[in-house]
């Protein structure tokens, strides 16, 4: 289980929390005239990257404040917390610290480095 | 075998006998013996049968690693599966062997091993085919259920489990000779520490081996008594003795299970075991190693066992298994054995070894020599053999030459591997060792510290260098202990995985696998067979997919794979290792989050009064409803039902409405946010008045309905359904910090802070009136759909004019606390009216009646409110609100969608089905184009017949036309589709 640091209580224990799926996805403005696509790709389409990904959490069981966090899908690591009005941070930032456990190695199974 | 106990020993009270009974029979052991320590004192070396041939089994080990000596505790709820090895006896403790029919002696299931030359791998999903798919579930399975297997599911068993959280700096597995130093370096620091030892006494090797001669010029046992004094007072440090470390997950969260009857007999209705959850800082482990056995023909004999587990129960449990044991090594481990045997005044019958005598020890060789032990070097094991129990061995000596030892057991040592479980499950990876053979920890993923035989240090000339190196990182004084060793070796190990069968017969067995019975020759067969992936060659084989996981054999069986497929050992990998590191029972995982604290019950203010009026509950999430009232035993609930509904249409009846969702809606921008959420507009309605409403999600589904009440333009209260309020202000919460932060709005839940009661029927205004003889309840003064606050004896209280029923209706909103004292009121009151309460499922009925639909029942997240015929809910003129594009998607403005419909049988004697097809045809002629399917369908006294809600493609056009529904019983019955409501089109009741 994750230990997730929401940025308004401090790090707690992931049952606390509710995952919200991608972050920084932008609502098509409802004022405006928006395409099929563009609100089926708003309704329907989300990322899924191995690797670093944007994501919401809500702490459901604390605080009911929404938040964002960089988390690397393959490892699980959260490698940052921020609030709402924060700016994203650049996930260039983060490159050097990323590492797959199980990188899926040709023979044999997760008890082997994949060298980048 | 016959076993002689030892004069003197700290850890077995030999003045304590205590008695126990093995499969009926009565024996005798001390206390501190487990249960395998027990049997063998009593000279008892067969203790079960094996999974699948059902060959004899017996005592292999002296710990966690146990494969075959696994029984069935009758005396504690029937447990099975029970390690002999670890779990201690008790006085009266009642134990039996498992997997053997009649009698462990006699087993008729052991004709699998005549058979066994078909019994091979991947048997089952060979043969168990055909001719029919039926065949598996109504023949074979049941019969391999019988046949294979281990033990008896337990009876009755109520354990209690307590779970206990720990946050710490640092966390030591393993209470041995590292981890105690590490521990000891941690005396009075400012780390907070946690010692974890899965057994009662810590010092591990010290303990359990003959190896170390003394520590800091002391006594082990002086030294080791010193500095667990020394750890005990340190205010930093806590020990958790019996306590098994099982998982090991992601940011060093660790599961520790504690048994807290260790040697006694649980007690009914007191916490049998503890689960510990930690999180640490750093991981330090030091659980040692595990030693592994070696794989020739007949190597499941009973009498055969590990060296170090023969050295375990004579330095641990005062007792030698045997008193001239056959030793079998292809490593320096089992020198210290030698040693001990020879102190205790026994002699081993013979020393075997692979090794060439270059190679072996001169120490072990001196010692040898002097006591006359016959020496084998170069020297390998072919086969064991006996009837039940090793009787004799042949070793083929380094001249080739075929030798037959006599003996009643046999010491094997394999090579050891660091006990490298945890450390996988935490992510770290592997190195294979290719002079030591075997894997050893090399990167760590998460802060993971690994310390001595646990991290593949195998001798202790590093010790405190390597404890001194990885402990840099913390602010801890410096080691500097003197260890001086019995047999003064390094370790040295060449390779043996397999000796070569002596004969090649279809019935000789030389196990790699003891708890599943496999053999090396299926290992062989399945790669043939193309499974040579270890993962695939695992599952096929079923190899060291026991309980024990192979704890002492699944390293040797990809050696001999890599040797096969003439591949480096990490080339072929190792399988995964996944948590629990032993089975833990669910018991110990539930803690207390069962039976009545399973899940939390909700119950409204009303609750007592419904207990004592014939309620009979339903539960609606995590409410309790009540479903109908039973006016008295006899009554069935179709009778209760048809009885409520029919007053509710002829007097008045009144529901406990507590559990629906109450949202207050605040703010200077609260009017905005409720057209943003809500489909309705909000923006013309006036103060004072309520509003029937619809929630979709982003795809234009509906979620949620509900009525809100406007206080003002800068206040709002919505009500919910009861199974959606969670839901729903979840969803009201991530849409005002999301996407409109900048709207001043905040909303919190009232649910549980006021009781509601819907009183609805003719007479109700009569009701109303006298109950609360201060308010105007005319249809002028108090229309349909608009609420009033008042105060009644101090009390506030909102009334709602509004009806679920179809009937004239009020909903009273009162504080929670004093919502008993108004029922009461209303109740009494209302008798003269005929006044009586129904549950939920009239209330479905009424609402049914007037074509009024519950949300997650005639709706399942793939209806429009359009396909509902609720357009005219939609707030057309406002910009946006959710969902509102996806109204206009090409696939929701489909005219063959599936729409609300009403339907009534052609003949109205014939009866209707929840969740039946709407079909076109009266044959069912497959296959059958399905229109849709009924969602809720009743029985209604008021208009004599079935009716029901559906929803179908098409459904608004079809109106008036016949169709077909499918019945239970494979048929088809006439129906006409109909307007959905059945009652009081012109909605004349409800505003009357
Ligand atoms: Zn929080």
């Amino acid at each position: 289980m994750l230990i997730i640091n929401c940025p308004y209580c401090g790090p707690r224990d992931q049952s606390e929390f509710s995952n919200g799926g991608e972050a920084h996805v932008k609502r098509p403005d409802g004022s405006k005239e928006i395409g099929d696509r563009e609100w089926g790709e708003y309704v329907f389409i989300r990322a899924n990257p191995k690797g670093l990904f944007y994501e919401r959490w809500v702490h459901t069981h604390g605080c009911r404040k929404w938040f964002n966090c960089v988390r690397d899908t393959s490892t699980d690591e959260i490698l940052v917390t921020y609030k709402l009005d924060e700016k994203k941070p650049n996930l260039n930032n983060f490159k050097s610290v990323v590492k797959t456990p199980s990188g899926e190695p040709e023979v044999g199974s997760g008890n082997f480095t994949v060298e980048k | 075998m016959k076993s002689i106990n030892l004069k003197e020993n700290q850890f077995i009270q030999f003045h304590q006998k205590i008695s126990f009974k093995f499969d009926g029979v009565k024996y005798f052991g001390y206390k501190g013996d487990t249960i395998a320590s027990a049997l063998l004192r009593n000279n008892i070396n067969l203790v079960g049968r094996s999974f699948k041939y059902h060959r004899p089994r017996g005592i292999y080990t002296c710990g966690i690693e146990e494969p075959n000596a696994l029984v069935q505790i009758i005396s504690e709820y029937s447990e099975p599966n029970t390690r002999a090895t670890i779990k201690k006896i008790y006085e009266g403790m009642e134990i039996e062997s498992q997997n053997r029919w009649p009698s462990l002696e006699n087993d008729f299931g052991s004709i699998n091993n005549l058979f066994s030359p078909i019994f091979t791998a991947g048997f089952y999903y060979k043969t168990f085919m055909g001719p029919h798919k039926k065949f598996w579930k109504n023949l074979y399975e049941p019969l391999i259920r019988r046949a294979a297997g281990l033990g008896k599911p337990p009876k009755d068993f109520k354990g209690i489990s307590n779970h206990i959280h720990h946050n710490v700096d640092i966390t030591i597995i393993g209470g041995g000779l590292n981890g105690l130093l590490a521990a000891k370096s941690f005396i009075n620091s400012n780390y907070d520490v946690l010692l974890i030892d899965f057994e009662e006494q810590l010092g591990g090797i010290i303990n359990n081996s003959n190896k170390i001669s003394s520590i800091d010029n002391k006594e082990p046992k002086d030294w080791l008594k010193e500095t667990i004094q020394e750890i005990e007072d340190s205010k930093n440090i806590k020990i958790l003795k019996n306590t098994l470390v099982t998982t090991y997950n992601y940011i060093n969260h660790l599961i520790a299970i504690e048994d807290r009857f260790v040697g006694s007999k649980p007690i009914e209705g007191k916490v049998n075991s503890t689960l510990h959850k930690i999180r640490a800082s750093h991981t330090i482990l030091c659980n040692g190693h595990i030693e592994r056995f070696l794989s020739f023909q007949n190597n499941d004999l009973p009498g055969i066992m590990l060296s170090s587990s023969f050295e375990k129960y004579m330095c641990r449990y005062g007792l030698a298994p045997s008193k001239e044991p056959v030793i079998f090594s292809n490593n320096s481990n089992s020198n210290s054995l030698v040693y001990g045997l020879i102190k205790a005044g026994l002699k081993p019958k013979a020393y075997i070894d692979s090794r060439s005598g270059e190679e072996i020890e001169p120490n072990l060789f001196d010692l040898i020599r002097k006591n006359d032990v016959p020496l084998y070097t170069n020297s390998q094991i072919k086969g064991a053999f006996g009837n039940k129990k090793i009787e004799k061995i042949l070793v083929e000596d380094s001249s080739g030459a075929l030798n037959e030892i006599k003996c009643d057991c046999l010491c094997l040592s394999g090579g050891i591997n660091p006990d490298v479980h945890l450390f996988t499950q935490s992510k770290g990876l592997l190195d294979w060792d290719e002079k030591d053979l075997t894997y050893k920890p090399s990167k760590p993923f998460q802060p993971t510290i690994t310390l001595g035989s646990a991290s593949g240090q195998f001798n202790f000339d590093n010790l405190n260098s390597d404890i001194n190196e990885k402990l840099k990182t913390f602010k801890v004084k410096k080691l500097d202990v003197k260890l001086e060793l019995n047999t003064n070796t390094k370790y040295n190990i060449e390779k043996l995985w397999e000796v070569s069968p002596q004969k090649k017969s279809l019935w000789a067995k030389s196990f790699i696998d003891l708890q599943n019975d496999v053999t090396t020759k299926d290992i062989r067969q399945a790669i043939t067979e193309g499974f040579d992936r270890i993962e695939h060659l695992k599952r096929y084989t079923t190899n060291s997919m026991g309980t024990d996981q192979g704890k002492i054999s699944s390293i040797n069986a990809l050696g001999i794979v890599s040797d096969l497929l003439d591949k480096k050992v990490n080339e072929v990998g190792t399988t995964i290792y996944r948590p629990p590191y032993a089975p833990l029972s669910f018991s110990a995982i539930a803690g207390r989050n069962c039976y009545e604290f399973y899940d939390p019950e909700r119950k409204s203010p009303i609750h007592s009064w419904h207990l004592k009026n014939g309620a009979i509950f339903e539960d609606v999430g995590q409410w309790k409803r009540p479903w109908y009232f039973q006016i008295n035993k006899d009554e069935s609930m179709h009778d209760a039902v048809q009885r409520e509904s029919k007053n509710v249409r002829e007097n008045a009846g009144i529901l406990d409405g507590s559990t629906l969702g109450k949202i207050e809606i605040k703010g200077e921008d609260a009017l905005e946010f409720m057209n943003l959420i809500y489909t309705n507009s909000f923006t013309k309605m006036k103060q004072g008045s309520a509003r029937y409403a619809l929630m979709l999600g982003e795809d234009g589904m509906v979620k949620d309905d509900g009525i809100i009440c406007k206080i003002s333009d800068q206040h709002f209260i919505a009500t919910t359904t009861t199974g959606g309020a969670a839901t729903v202000l979840g969803c009201m919460e991530e849409y005002a910090q999301t996407e409109w932060p900048n709207l001043k709005v905040f909303m919190n839940s009232i649910t549980e802070q006021y009781a509601t009661f819907n009183i609805s029927g003719p007479k109700t205004r009569e009701i109303m009136k006298k109950a609360f003889p201060n308010i105007n309840f005319s249809n002028e003064e108090f229309p349909f759909m608009t609420f009033q606050f008042h105060e009644f004896n101090d009390i506030p209280i909102r009334i709602l004019r509004a009806s679920f029923t179809g009937e004239l209706g009020y909903e009273i909103y009162i504080p929670s606390n004093s919502a008993p004292k108004i029922w009461d009121n209303i109740q009494s009151v209302g008798k003269e009216f005929g006044l009586a309460p129904y549950g939920t499922e009239a209330m479905h009925l009424l609402r049914a009646e007037k074509g009024y639909i519950i949300v997650g029942q005639d709706t399942d997240g793939s209806i429009t409110p359009i396909d509902l015929g609720l357009s005219w809910m939609i707030g057309k003129s406002k910009k946006d609100f959710l969902g509102k594009r996806s109204l206009a998607r090409s696939d929701t403005i489909r005219e063959d969608r599936k729409q609300l419909v009403g339907i009534i049988p052609s003949n109205k004697a014939d009866k209707l089905e929840e969740g039946q097809h709407i079909i076109l045809d009266r044959e069912i002629k497959s296959p059958v184009p399905m229109l849709g399917h009924i969602t809720s369908c009743y029985y209604s006294s008021t208009l004599g017949h079935d009716f029901a809600l559906a929803v179908i493609k098409n459904g608004h056009s079809m109106i008036g036309t016949k169709a077909y529904a499918s019945t239970s019983s494979m048929s088809t019955t006439g129906v006409d589709i109909v307007k959905p409501v059945f009652y009081d089109e012109d909605n004349k009741r409800l505003v009357s």
